[in-house]
């Protein structure tokens, strides 16, 4: 490849968002949907609570039929895919038709689990199957050192952004924030996914420490949606 | 062996399942937009598993032919964008060439890197039932389809192995390198690209899938811009990188709103500055609808007579120009059992038989002719071979063509394979998958 444009590199981030953004999603509501079907049956309004969204669904039926399979539902694991796939199609090129076909199957897949008669969880597991051959395929045959890692910084900001959100164990956010630290070194310099500075030292600061992570999360999170602004360079400093 | 002679069991076997094949094309995203009452649809180009199989002998003729005629196509190019030595000689009248929407005074004097105009050429044949192959026509524009034999060879070899261990059936997978070789040949320093009108494109499959098989890098037009004569590449960390040739996917009129349409808003200013002064290579060049004309197409075996000095190999359906009047005379005359096409169509549009006309629209027809000879050419109808297919499980036969596509590089060169269409529906001869038709696989055999 050798050349990647503004335009491409957009994408490669936001594949690399959405893709996870299904997998994160769907992890996290099978989980939900296991607690519901005995214990708790009303949960999945903590899960609308993480996110600052009302109940207006009724039942835990209802929920997970609109937060897996309603593509209108933005928050959605079939919406998210879409956007996925929408990123995916316009860069064959870069991912591979191998990878691109994954993204495919993947929809295919959900829709068969959403007419399916086996139970949920089921139903979705060849969808988890799926997902990590797609990026096996991404870690496979993507070659352009530059073009994985843009992937992999989306994939990475989105599993730390919902592991903050989730306020998950300090050692898993720990574990993808240093996973994150390894992709953003080797982001060229005057590239759009080269770190703000300041951003990323908020961010150490914060997730330093568990005290300080279990405080600031909050904060984290907004630290995290700057980490690619652009620096502000003082008037009159030479770079 | 001619193919007309092939074993009918061979001829009419079907290659794998159907469903698990077009299934397989699905997964791997083999698909082409079509707008329909406005909104854009995605959709499959139905794979039907028996495949044209053309042997070895008729490929060998055919493979003269294409060549012949593509190197007499270029040679006409070159020809008509500068010395013009073949109206000269009387060859082709004028105004036939001049009057031609395709001729863009626009490129008079460029010369293209190794005078190469017409690098991609899509020749469509139809095969008689007495086994002779026949031009249908000429595409030296941009033509589409290679990207589906070639992915639909991949993936039948997978459903069906065994179809290819006990056939003697050459491998058609090196179509990308054939291409590469070609933009590698043509290219003026720096990087190949494939300039694309976006996602929502009939040929998006093919042009992410070509880039991706040529490593080429595929682009829109906002990606690149053009300084002091040169084309670049806009790169996500504020650089640029040279385009050395650029095998675009969208039409000349949008190519360069500074140079044809203005308000195009999918070009590139000063591309053609660019191209002019030998910075660029533009795949295909700019200006080749004058040979492609439907009305062109009449002169072609003369051409080949002309510049290269030798008898054509393959023959042109034999057709009538209305623009001569003992032409006119006899198309008039025949109207009802002629076909007639508007030269301005393309697509599969603008063709019509004058079997299928009423009284009433013959007469129409015969006085749009008389008040615009020029722009219609006639055909006889050729009773051509039709091929089996499968519908819903059974055998029937189908009309069906053959796209060939010849690649000029350092020299000239045949895929062996090729786009066989058909059409699905049993009373019509248009084949284009924008008007239903669906597509096979064609062998091309080794011995």
């Amino acid at each position: 490849m050798g050349t990647i444009s503004i335009e491409h590199g957009d994408r490669l981030f936001w594949l690399g968002r959405y893709a996870e953004r299904v997998f994160s999603t769907l992890k996290a509501l099978e989980d939900l949907y296991d607690n519901s079907i005995d214990s708790r049956p009303k949960c999945y309004t903590d899960f609308l609570a993480k996110f600052g969204l009302a109940d207006t669904y009724g039942s835990a039926k209802i929920f997970f039929d609109s937060f897996i399979f309603d593509k209108e539902n933005v928050n959605s694991v079939a919406a998210s895919l879409e956007r996925a796939y929408d990123n995916g199609i316009v860069l064959r090129e870069e991912i591979s038709t191998e990878a691109l076909s994954f993204l495919q199957l993947a929809f295919d897949t959900l829709e068969k689990a959403q007419k399916s008669a086996k139970g949920l969880r089921l139903s979705l597991l060849p969808l988890e199957d799926i997902l990590f051959g797609f990026w096996g395929c991404v870690s496979e045959y993507v070659y352009d050192y530059e073009i994985r890692t843009i992937i992999f910084c989306g994939k990475s900001v989105e599993r730390l952004d919902l592991e903050l959100r989730f306020k998950s164990d300090f050692g898993k956010v720990q574990h993808e924030f240093e996973r994150l630290c390894r992709h953003l070194r080797n982001v060229p310099k005057n590239s759009p996914y080269r770190y703000n500075t300041g951003q990323l030292c908020r961010l150490v600061e914060i997730l330093g420490s568990e005290e300080d992570y279990l405080k600031l999360s909050d904060k984290a999170i907004t630290s995290l949606g700057k980490l690619f602004e652009a620096e502000k360079i003082p008037v009159g400093v030479n770079v | 062996m001619k193919t007309a002679e092939l074993n009918k069991e061979l001829y009419s076997s079907p290659v794998g399942n159907a469903e698990e094949i077009n299934e397989l094309l699905r997964r791997y995203g083999v698909k082409f937009g079509i707008y329909k009452n406005g909104i854009f649809k995605e959709q499959l180009f139905p794979f039907d598993p028996i495949p044209r199989i053309i042997t070895h002998d008729d490929f060998t003729d055919m493979e003269k032919g294409l060549v012949q005629r593509v190197d007499a196509l270029n040679k006409f190019l070159f020809d008509i964008y500068h010395d013009k030595n073949i109206i000269k000689d009387g060859v082709i009248p004028e105004n036939f060439v001049y009057i031609s929407s395709g001729y863009l005074p626009q490129c008079e004097g460029i010369t293209p890197p190794n005078n190469i105009y017409s690098h991609i050429s899509g020749i469509d044949l139809v095969q008689s039932k007495d086994g002779d192959w026949y031009i249908l026509e000429d595409n030296l524009r941009i033509p589409s389809g290679a990207s589906y034999p070639l992915i639909a060879r991949e993936l039948t070899r997978v459903a069906s192995p065994a179809a290819f261990s006990s056939n003697s059936i050459v491998d058609n997978r090196n179509y990308a390198k054939l291409l590469k070789d070609t933009m590698d040949y043509s290219n003026c320093g720096g990087i190949n690209a494939i300039l694309t009108p976006g996602r929502y494109n009939a040929a998006y499959f093919e042009h992410s899938y070509l880039a991706e098989l040529t490593n080429s890098v595929l682009v829109q037009n906002d990606e690149l811009f053009v300084e002091d004569n040169v084309l670049y590449h806009k790169t996500y960390t504020g650089g640029k990188t040279k385009v050395g040739a650029l095998y675009r996917r969208i039409s000349d009129d949008y190519l360069d709103p500074l140079t044809f349409e203005p308000q195009s808003l999918i070009g590139i200013p000063n591309l053609m500055e660019a191209y002019r002064s030998g910075n660029v290579a533009i795949i295909n060049a700019p200006g080749n609808g004058v040979a492609d004309d439907k009305g062109i197409y009449y002169f072609v075996p003369k051409m080949i007579e002309y510049y290269l000095g030798e008898k054509p190999v393959l023959k042109n359906a034999p057709t009538y120009l209305p623009f001569y009047e003992e032409d006119k005379e006899y198309v008039l005359k025949n109207l009802d059992r002629l076909v007639i096409k508007d030269v301005a169509e393309a697509g599969g549009y603008g063709v019509i038989f004058g079997s299928e006309l009423s009284d009433e629209k013959l007469e129409n027809m015969r006085q749009t002719i008389i008040n615009e000879p020029r722009r219609f050419i006639a055909q006889e109808v050729i009773d051509f071979l039709d091929l089996p297919i499968l519908d819903d499980g059974r055998q029937v036969m189908r009309k069906a063509d053959l796209r060939a596509f010849v690649l000029s590089g350092e020299q000239t060169k045949v895929w062996a394979s090729g786009l066989t269409r058909f059409s699905r529906n049993p009373d019509s001869f248009v084949v284009n998958s924008s008007q239903g038709g669906g597509f096979k696989d064609t062998w091309v055999l080794s011995r």
